[in-house]
C-alpha cells in the first residue's frame, strides 16, 4: 500500500531519510507547476521548486503536523516565489538602466499580438498574459484553485488567510479575468459542467 | 438573501465544494435574480477558458494526470520472466503450485514424473529466493545516495547565490561609476561656471577702469 505523506514525514522524522525522495518524487511536478503559474518562466520555476525542496529538506525534521504536510510545502514554495519576485522587483526599482533595457527585450519579444494568438488558436498564451497581469494575491489564489484544484481550506491553510479571504480574492480575480479576456474577444470558451454537488 | 451574501455559496457551486445545502441556496436565490444567473453562468465560461493554459512540455502536470507508467529493473523484469515461464511449464506438465498462509508449495500431477518436477520445485524456489532477494535489495534505502543527491541541490543553489551576488556587485560597482563620472563632470561644469563669471568679472573691471581713464583724460 502507497504510504500517505504523513507516514513519510514520520518515517524521515524517525531517520529514513528516504522517505524524502518519495516526497520529491510525488510532488516535485506540482510544486514546480504552480511556481511555473505564478513566475511564468520554466527555469525560475525548476531553480525554485529546488530551493523549495531544500529549504522543506531542513525544516522537515521540526515539522509538526498540526497543518498538512502539502499546504506546508505549498507554503514553503510561495513563500521562495514572493521572495523571488519581491528581489526582482527591488532590482528594478533600483537601476534605470535595467527596466529600460527590459522594455526594449519585452518589446523585442512580444511576438504575436493577442488577435495573432487567438487567430491561431493559441488560447493557452492568452489565458497565460491575462494571469500574468491579476494582482500577485488574486494570482496564488486562482492557480492554487483552478490548477492544483486545493479545497478553499487548503488555500486559507497554505496562505494563512481566512476563508472569507480566499473566496475575496478568488472571486475578484475571476472577475478580471473575465474582463481581461473578454476584452480580448475569447470571452464564451466551454462552460465547465455544473458540479452535482 | 441580497446577491453579495449568496457569493460565498455561489463560488462553492462554482467548484463543487459546499454540498447539497448551498446548491438549494444559490437555486433558490437565482429563482429570482436574473444578474446572479447570468453570473454563475459567466463565472464557469471563464473557468473552461482558464482550462486552455498548458504547462509547457516537461514541467509539473495538473494533479489528475496520470503517472508515468514505471519500468520494472531488468533483473526484476528476467526473474519475474522465468517464474512465469516455470509456472506455465508446471501447468503444462499438470502440476499446481499454491500459495496460502504456509507459503508456495507444489502438489505434483503426475506420479511418473515426480523426480523431474521435484528438480524443477527446487529450482523454482531457487529462483523465488532470488527474487525476494532481489526485491530486498530494490527496497533497502539507500541513504548514501539521498545524501548525495541532497549535497548536489545544496551545491547548486550555493552556486546559484554567489552568482547572484556577483551579479548584484558588478550592477553596484557599474552604477558606482556612473555615479563617478556624473560627479567629476558637475565639478568640471562648476569650475568652468566659475572660471566664466571671474573671466567676466575682469572685463568689467578692465572696461572701468578704461572709462575712468577716459574721464579723467577729458578732464
Amino acid at each position: 500500500m502507497t504510504p500517505t505523506d504523513e507516514e513519510l514525514v514520520v518515517a524521515f522524522q524517525s531517520g529514513d531519510i528516504p522517505a524524502f525522495d518519495q516526497l520529491v518524487r510525488r510532488w516535485d511536478r506540482k510544486i514546480q507547476g504552480v511556481i511555473y503559474r505564478i513566475v511564468g518562466n520554466h527555469d525560475e520555476a525548476r531553480d525554485l521548486s529546488q530551493e523549495a525542496f531544500l529549504k522543506a529538506y531542513r525544516a522537515l525534521g521540526t515539522f509538526k503536523q498540526e497543518a498538512r504536510f502539502s499546504s506546508w510545502l505549498y507554503q514553503i514554495a510561495i513563500n521562495a516565489t514572493r521572495d523571488r519576485l519581491r528581489r526582482r522587483r527591488r532590482r528594478n526599482d533600483l537601476s534605470l538602466d535595467d527596466v529600460e533595457e527590459r522594455a526594449e527585450t519585452s518589446l523585442r519579444d512580444a511576438g504575436p499580438s493577442a488577435l495573432d494568438l487567438i487567430e491561431s488558436n493559441d488560447l493557452s498564451r492568452v489565458v497565460a498574459a491575462a494571469m500574468a497581469a491579476l494582482p500577485e494575491e488574486q494570482r496564488e489564489v486562482v492557480i492554487l484553485k483552478e490548477y492544483q484544484g486545493l479545497t478553499f481550506p487548503e488555500i486559507a491553510e497554505t496562505l494563512d488567510v481566512p476563508l472569507s479571504t480566499v473566496k475575496t480574492r478568488l472571486y475578484r480575480g475571476l472577475g478580471q479575468l473575465r474582463v481581461r479576456l473578454e476584452r480580448q474577444g475569447i470571452h464564451g470558451g466551454a462552460a465547465v459542467p455544473v458540479p452535482s454537488a | 438573501m441580497d446577491c453579495d451574501a449568496i457569493r460565498d455559496d455561489m463560488l462553492d457551486v462554482l467548484y463543487g465544494e459546499g454540498g447539497e445545502a448551498a446548491l438549494r441556496r444559490v437555486e433558490a436565490h437565482q429563482a429570482g435574480c436574473a444578474d446572479c444567473r447570468r453570473e454563475l453562468a459567466s463565472l464557469r465560461r471563464v473557468r473552461g477558458d482558464l482550462a486552455h493554459w498548458r504547462l509547457p512540455e516537461g514541467l509539473g502536470a495538473r494533479p489528475a494526470a496520470a503517472a508515468p507508467p514505471r519500468r520494472l529493473p531488468v533483473g526484476l523484469a528476467a526473474a519475474a520472466a522465468v517464474v512465469l515461464a516455470a509456472t506455465a511449464a508446471l501447468a503444462f506438465s499438470g502440476a499446481e503450485l499454491r500459495y496460502d498462509a504456509a507459503g508456495f508449495s507444489l502438489r505434483l500431477g503426475r506420479a511418473s514424473e515426480s523426480t523431474a518436477l521435484a528438480d524443477l520445485e527446487r529450482r523454482h524456489r531457487e529462483e523465488m529466493a532470488a527474487l525476494r532477494a532481489e526485491l530486498a535489495s530494490v527496497r533497502a534505502p539507500d541513504d548514501q545516495q539521498t545524501l548525495r543527491t541532497v549535497a548536489a541541490m545544496i551545491h547548486e543553489s550555493e552556486a546559484r547565490q554567489d552568482e547572484a551576488r556577483l551579479a548584484s556587485l558588478r550592477v553596484l560597482q557599474q552604477r558606482a561609476e556612473t555615479q563617478r563620472q556624473y560627479d567629476l563632470a558637475r565639478m568640471s561644469a562648476g569650475l568652468s561656471y566659475l572660471d566664466g563669471k571671474a573671466g567676466l568679472q575682469a572685463a568689467r573691471t578692465t572696461e572701468l577702469v578704461g572709462h575712468l581713464l577716459q574721464a579723467s583724460q577729458q578732464k
